[in-house]
C-alpha cells in the first residue's frame, strides 16, 4: 500500500496541474515508437480520467483495509522480509534459520524492518521496495546460534596428483518469527499527519 | 634384528594401515557391492563422491533458482504475461522480490501473485514495451501514473 500512497501524493500533482478533474492525457505508449517511417494508421489513444471516480475506487478500498486494520479483523497475517541479503516469507511463529556472519545474540529481540509485503488472507501490501517504515512490526527473538554440520570441500584431479581437503561449518542463526503486527493506519504515514491544513510559503 | 638401512622405515609411513583404510571404508559404508569391501575401488568412489558433494552444493543452488524461474514462469502463464515482461514491469515499479519468494507467493499466495501480476501488466503497458496487449480488464487497475517513481 506503499503503492497507494505514491499515488495519493501523485493526485495533488494532477490537480496542480489541471484545474478541471476530467482531463484528457495522451498515453506514453505512442510516443515511444522508435522508427519514423513507419506511420501508424491507428488513432492516437486518449483516455478519459476522472480523477474523482479514482480517488472514490481507491478510498473504498483504504477504508476497508483499515477497517479491518482497527478491528483486528485481518487475522493471521503474512510478511515478506529482507534479511543478510534473502529474502523470506514469514507468519507468525515461523523459524527462519540466517547462515553466515549475523552479530544479534541468544535471546535478542529485534525487529525485522526490510519489509517488502504484508498482508493478510483479505489484501496485501506491497513495498516498493519496501512497506512504509513503522507501518509494520515484524518482532523477532534469537533462540540459537550454532554451527552447521561439517561440510567437506574435497578437490581432486585426476593424474595429476592434486588432492586437498577441507573442513568448514557455516555459523548459523536461529530466528523466531513472534508476532507481525500494524502498528499504524495504511496510507496516512506520521510524517504527513496535519499537513492538510498546514500552510507552506 | 638390528636393521642397518633406513628402507624398511620407507613403507611405515603416515598412520597404521587399518586407520587409514577405516577412515576411507567408513565413508563408503553406504556403498554396495565390491565397492565398500575392497579398499582400492572403494577409495576411488569415496574421493569421486566427496568431488561431487563439493561441486553439488553450488549446483544445488542453481538448481533451485531454475525450479523458482520455472514456478514463476507457471505462474506468469497462467495469467497471461511472459516471464520477461513480469520480471521488467516489477523491477521498473521498484517492486524487488527474488525469484525465489515470487515462486512461494505464486504457490502459496495466488491472489497476492495475480495482483503483482496486474501491476506488471499496467507497468508494461503504461512504458509501451512489446509483448502485453491491451486487455478491457486491465483498465480495472489504476495506477495514474503513480507506478512511475519520480526521483
Amino acid at each position: 500500500m506503499a503503492l497507494f500512497l505514491k499515488r495519493f501524493c501523485s493526485q495533488f500533482k494532477n490537480l496542480q496541474l489541471n484545474t478541471s478533474n476530467t482531463l484528457l492525457r495522451n498515453i506514453q505508449a505512442i510516443s515511444l515508437i522508435p522508427s519514423i517511417q513507419n506511420y501508424s494508421n491507428t488513432p492516437t489513444p486518449f483516455e478519459v480520467v476522472d480523477t474523482e471516480e479514482d480517488n472514490k475506487a481507491k478510498n473504498q478500498i483504504l477504508n476497508k483495509v483499515n477497517s479491518l486494520v482497527a478491528d483486528k479483523t485481518h487475522g493471521r497475517l503474512f510478511a515478506v522480509v529482507h534479511v543478510t541479503g534473502k529474502q523470506f516469507k514469514i507468519t507468525d511463529g515461523d523459524v527462519i534459520v540466517i547462515e553466515g556472519y549475523w552479530p544479534p545474540d541468544v535471546g535478542d529481540k529485534i525487529t525485522l524492518d526490510k519489509v517488502l509485503m504484508a498482508g493478510s488472507a483479505d489484501f496485501t501490501l506491497i513495498g516498493r521496495p519496501i512497506v512504509e517504515k513503522g507501518l509494520v512490526r515484524v518482532q523477532a527473538t534469537v533462540i540459537e546460534k550454532t554451527l552447521s554440520h561439517t561440510k567437506t570441500h574435497f578437490r581432486k584431479k585426476r593424474r595429476k596428483q592434486y588432492m586437498r581437503i577441507n573442513f568448514y561449518r557455516v555459523p548459523q542463526t536461529y530466528l523466531r518469527i513472534n508476532e507481525i503486527s500494524f502498528q499504524d493506519e495504511i496510507n496516512n504515514p506520521k510524517e504527513v499527519r496535519g499537513l492538510e491544513t498546514a500552510i507552506f510559503s | 634384528m638390528v636393521f642397518t638401512t633406513v628402507i624398511n622405515f620407507v613403507r611405515a609411513r603416515g598412520p597404521d594401515e587399518i586407520w587409514r583404510k577405516r577412515r576411507i571404508f567408513k565413508l563408503a559404508a553406504h556403498f554396495i557391492g565390491r565397492r565398500r569391501n575392497c579398499y582400492s575401488i572403494a577409495v576411488r568412489n569415496v574421493h569421486r563422491a566427496l568431488v561431487y558433494a563439493t561441486k553439488g552444493r553450488k549446483l544445488k543452488r542453481e538448481d533451485m533458482a531454475n525450479l523458482w524461474e520455472t514456478r514463476v514462469r507457471a505462474g506468469c502463464e497462467q495469467h497471461n504475461i511472459s516471464y520477461e515482461s513480469f520480471r521488467e514491469g516489477l523491477a521498473r515499479c521498484n517492486i524487488l522480490l527474488n525469484r525465489r519468494t515470487l515462486a512461494d507467493l505464486a504457490c502459496w499466495e495466488p491472489y497476492s501473485f495475480k495482483s503483482l501480476t496486474d501491476i506488471a501488466k499496467r507497468r508494461t503497458l503504461d512504458d509501451g514495451l512489446a509483448g502485453i496487449n491491451a486487455d478491457k480488464y486491465l483498465d480495472r487497475i489504476i495506477t495514474r501514473g503513480s507506478l512511475n517513481t519520480e526521483k
